[in-house]
């Protein structure tokens, strides 16, 4: 395919600007970017220049960005927090909630207040919650390879030739639906439940129950059963599942992407 | 949606030259017999594969019509899972384990097409499959219309065919008919229009039965008896299957001199994704609302 | 009269945090104040009525660069209030992760402070992210010890971050010899690369040491001998792991430990008027704002035995090894004298794994709810202290003092008599976690344990 070669000869220059946002989130979605290890390097050298980002950079005042990374839910009592999810989404043409508690809530689903400091703080909401979001990646931690394909195919949205853009497109596709669907940020093993068992669609392939990063799921006689008093609603379980998502066009193509994202990542 | 049989390089009919394989196969031994090459070459070292459950022994051996993924690192491992169940393995659960605590850098995973769907969406959407993607190194695929849920298959066995569970030495699906061989050697046909029902719902939904995804695919549909038909689809595919044939760990006859051939295999693929195509059509109609299509994500 | 200034937020540390200086007309600081404004989760109250199992998992979300710390102080702490003892493989492979996060830790500070720092012999700072040489060289150093070290962690614990595999009464799962054998290469390769990166550090730490000035917006900022020297005390737990209250001979004293808010701690309402703009990058909070840092703090005050106290390599390395350097350099130096004690300790750990042992205690009881139980790790950034109450299998009591919290009280002590410009490098010094740090216990003064009443 075109696309892939093209890619990889080092046609497109013009890098993108990123930044790093963290609201109620504990880090590890960051932590989780940087261990790409030395494929950061690659990112920064090659598609995008790291504009913002307390936990890395000096820079203290939100810039104008291509592309904002937030992570963490939004504690709606904190009008820091608040004014500050508006401002990004004002300043960035991209916006993708990175991370369960971004995405869906996650643990900060089960706050309530109650704790000194600041005891009014008990409600944390997921980002979409409060401002339009375009992409989710979901899961407690995301994982570096996710990280690292969305921002590569954000990058080609954005910097790619019109083949480029056609297949971030098809990529990104299901992850814009989720961040805009009833479902998405409300993500737990219920939604594998009742999107996916209840609609007859679960077929035992057991992606849940390996995806799932606190042991909640078990399958039984070949069935998902979710603990869900382990459950810590970072969407994982539901966004691997096979049958939540999945382009058949796309996926065909699968030798193909892997290659070009280990080329691009060269 | 596109062919019915997929993206492959190359396809022909083979069976294994490993006559402890073969002896114990349910058709050509191929899955064994690769996995069990790519185990001693270190192409893998280590393989997600469906074993008899351990969790209930049965007639004092482990229970052949249940199965649970395992990850296996010796040929013998390899052996004690061979011969498909018809029932649910969730094989992608270990995937991800098989990763951390057994300390696999390449893994090889064999799975029904679904399964194989599950591989490559943790490849390309490793949402909560951090280590995993670069970490597959080889998926076989094995062609499938439908599994049964275990309990549909004693549903089956003790009340459509009127045997014991403990009584059946074989199980096989195909040419229309659920068969079931006893241990006395008496066997029951079971019509599958009549077993319908009684398959896993989630099959039906299913648009791949040649496991069009996985890097290399194999079954018996199309084939000789004792010979399986094998799609080789992928470079890694290729190059495995190459190594292997020149260790001479298959013997193979072209696809085109022997009835039924390739039609055969198109026939049952697009029987199958037509049937599921009209299922997803009519979940359109299911109530006033119509179900949830996961192809089509809105 | 001297003048106010607030940096906010402060950067290249986990969280969000602030500092409000009073200086004096050298623009030396009189006072410090070094805040959280890391809007409180509320976990230990989150937590309360939750099943025992569940807790772990959700508190090792508290962080997610130091997971481990918190995943295992509550599993040791839960599992010391149901009265198990855990299989020695199970608790071995808690100490390979224990290192392996302190590991990757120690690495990610290296990242956070070295643009602080010159290349010996330059006048040029460390940018860690600029593809020049010796940079790339240095960071794409840090990144393979990080590698490793989340190799390692991903392995025994299930997970690099937020582990899997920690559960209460043990592990679910022992790894297999080829694991084993997997891990053994991984620390043995880190071996050479984190001997070099700690040679590397204090080179560079020590020429930092040597220096008159460093530049911060473009002026030459006088380097004080005493940077970051406090009079407060140390406080570790252990030389390497944590310990708990099951322990006879126990090395802290938690009867000792008082907690006030950050109300009688902190600075009131103030107006900055002291405003820089070109202190990088995007200047200092504007003239004429107020601020209200006793209020606006989301951190606790600990203190242990009537004062604050500091905690981490530097502490653990004062009482248990006789290091006796203070300031921000001699705290930089110590932690980079850990790296080798982690690879060795995993190297060790692993050469006792039987990987055919059993790692999960059966059976496990639900706990009577008698016994308030602590249990302490000692992390890469200090003593981690987690104290649990468990009746009928569910959390009935639960809090925390993260390492950071600790810190914050002697922190802020330790900014007077430095230049403002160098506050950011005093707090970078404690390498912070400031998302663990909200987190709050109050102490009854008259009774001896730590009063439930007050917990809830």
């Amino acid at each position: 395919m075109e696309i892939f070669t093209e890619h990889v000869n080092g046609i497109m220059i013009h890098k993108i600007t990123i930044g790093h946002i963290h609201e109620s989130g504990c880090t590890g979605c960051l932590a989780a970017l940087m261990d790409n290890y030395q494929g950061i390097f690659t990112i920064l050298d090659k598609y995008a220049d790291l504009v913002y980002g307390l936990t890395l950079v000096d820079v203290r005042k939100i810039p104008k960005m291509d592309v904002a990374l937030i992570e963490g839910s939004v504690c709606i009592q904190d009008k820091l927090a608040t004014d500050e999810v508006r401002e990004v989404r004002d300043k960035s043409s991209v916006v993708i909630a990175i991370g369960g508690c971004a995405c869906s809530g996650n643990i900060t689903r089960f706050d309530r207040g109650g704790q000194q400091n600041q005891p009014q703080h008990e409600s944390f909401v997921p980002v979409s919650d409060l401002i339009d979001v375009d992409i989710f990646v979901p899961a407690c931690a995301p994982t570096p390879e996710a990280l690292r394909n969305v921002c590569v195919m954000t990058y080609l949205l954005l910097r790619g030739n019109d083949e480029q853009k056609a297949l971030a497109g098809m990529y990104l596709k299901p992850l814009m639906d989720l961040a805009r669907s009833p479902y998405g940020s409300k993500a737990s093993f219920n939604t594998l439940m009742q999107e996916v068992i209840n609609l007859g669609l679960c077929m035992g392939c057991g992606s849940c129950a390996a995806a799932c990063p606190v042991r909640a799921i078990t399958m039984e006689y070949g069935k998902p059963q979710g603990l869900r008093d382990l459950c810590v609603n970072c969407g994982a379980c539901f966004s691997q599942c096979p049958r939540s998502f999945f382009d058949h066009e796309l996926m065909e193509h699968h030798e193909q992407i892997m290659g070009m994202l280990k080329a691009v990542m060269q | 949606m596109a062919a019915p049989l997929g993206q492959y390089k190359m396809v022909l009919f083979a069976r294994t030259t490993d006559k402890e394989i073969l002896r114990g196969a349910q058709n050509g031994g191929i899955v064994t017999a690769l996995l069990s090459y790519a185990l001693d070459t270190g192409i893998i070292d280590g393989a997600v594969v469906a074993a008899p459950s351990r969790s209930k022994p049965w007639r004092g051996k482990f229970d052949p019509w249940r199965s649970e993924p395992i990850v296996a690192m010796t040929r013998d491992q390899l052996l004690s899972a061979r011969k498909t169940g018809y029932n649910i393995s969730p094989n992608v659960m270990m995937i991800k384990e098989a990763t951390r605590s057994y300390g696999l850098d390449r893994v090889g995973i064999v799975g029904v097409p679904c399964q194989i769907q599950g591989v490559r969406k943790a490849q390309l959407y490793p949402i909560g499959m951090r280590g995993v993607p670069d970490k597959i190194a080889l998926v076989i695929g094995i062609y499938c219309m439908e599994v049964f849920p275990y309990q549909s298959i004693v549903q089956i066995v003790e009340d459509h065919g009127g045997v014991k569970m403990e009584s059946v030495e074989k199980i096989e699906i195909g040419k229309g008919n659920f068969t079931v061989v006893t241990e006395r050697g008496r066997t029951i046909q079971i019509p599958l229009n009549e077993t319908r029902d009684l398959e896993q719902p989630g099959c039906h939904v299913c648009l791949d039965y040649a496991a069009t995804l996985a890097d290399i695919s194999t079954g018996s549909a199309g084939s000789p008896a004792g010979w399986s038909t094998v799609f080789i689809r992928t470079k890694i595919g290729d190059e495995v299957w190459k190594r292997a044939m020149q260790a001479g760990l298959f013997e193979t006859k072209p696809i085109g001199q022997v009835e039924p051939g390739l039609g055969a295999v198109e026939k049952l693929a697009v029987e199958k994704i037509t049937r599921n195509k009209k299922t997803l059509e009519d979940r359109d109609f299911i109530g006033t609302k119509g179900l949830r299509n996961p192809y089509i994500t809105t | 009269m001297g003048k106010v200034v607030e940096i906010s937020p402060t950067t290249r540390h986990e969280g969000r945090s602030k500092l409000v200086l009073q200086v004096d007309d050298e623009g030396i600081i009189t006072v410090g104040n070094w805040i959280s404004v890391t809007p409180v989760r509320g976990l230990e109250k989150a937590v309360l009525g939750k099943p025992m199992e569940q807790v772990p998992k959700l508190l090792s979300r508290v962080c997610g660069i130091c997971p481990v710390a918190h995943a295992l102080a509550a599993v040791e702490a839960i599992e010391t209030s149901i009265g198990v003892e855990i299989p020695a493989d199970a608790h071995t492979l808690r100490v390979i992760l224990h290192c392996a996060n302190r590991l990757n830790n120690h690495a990610l500070s290296n990242i956070f402070t070295l643009p602080d720092l010159y290349i010996p012999g330059t006048d040029r700072k460390i940018n860690l992210f600029s593809p020049e040489e010796p940079m790339r060289s240095i960071a794409r150093r840090i990144q393979r010890i990080r590698e490793i070290a989340q190799g390692i962690t991903e392995i025994a614990g299930g997970e690099a971050i937020h582990p899997t595999n920690t559960r209460i009464g043990g592990m679910y799962y022992n790894i297999t010899s080829r694991a084993k054998q997997k891990l053994t290469d991984l620390a043995k390769e880190a071996v050479d690369i984190v001997k070099t990166q700690m040679d590397f550090m204090i080179a560079v730490l020590r020429n930092f040491q040597r220096r008159d000035w460093t530049e911060i917006g473009g002026r030459q900022i006088p380097i004080p001998r005493n940077l970051g020297y406090h009079s407060e005390g140390y406080l570790a737990t252990d030389s390497l792991y944590g310990t708990s209250s099951r322990t006879s001979v126990q090395s802290w004293d938690p009867d000792h430990l008082r907690e006030i808010r950050p109300w009688n701690f902190y600075m009131g309402e103030v107006t900055i008027d002291l405003e820089d703009s070109t202190y990088p990058i995007g200047g200092t909070t504007a003239a004429g704002t107020v601020v209200h840092p006793k209020r606006e703090a989301t951190n606790a005050i600990p203190l242990y035995n009537g004062r604050p106290v500091e905690v981490g390599p530097r502490a653990r390395m004062a009482l248990y090894q006789g290091f006796n350097e203070k300031g921000t350099i001699g705290q930089q130096v110590a932690r980079q004298m850990e790296y080798m004690t982690d690879v060795h300790e995993i190297l060790n750990r692993l050469d006792t794994l039987n990987t055919s042992g059993k790692v999960l205690t059966d059976p496990i009881p639900p706990g009577d709810g008698k016994t308030l139980a602590w249990a302490t790790t000692e992390p890469a950034r200090g003593t981690n202290v987690h104290f649990v109450r468990v009746r009928e299998g569910k959390v009935a009591d639960y809090s925390m003092i993260v390492p950071t919290t600790w810190n914050f009280p002697v922190c802020s002590k330790a900014l007077s008599g430095a230049p403002w410009q160098l506050a950011e490098v005093i707090i970078r010094g404690y390498d912070p976690c400031v998302s663990c740090a909200t987190h709050m216990i109050v102490l009854d003064p008259d009774k001896n344990v730590v009063a439930q009443n007050l917990i809830r």
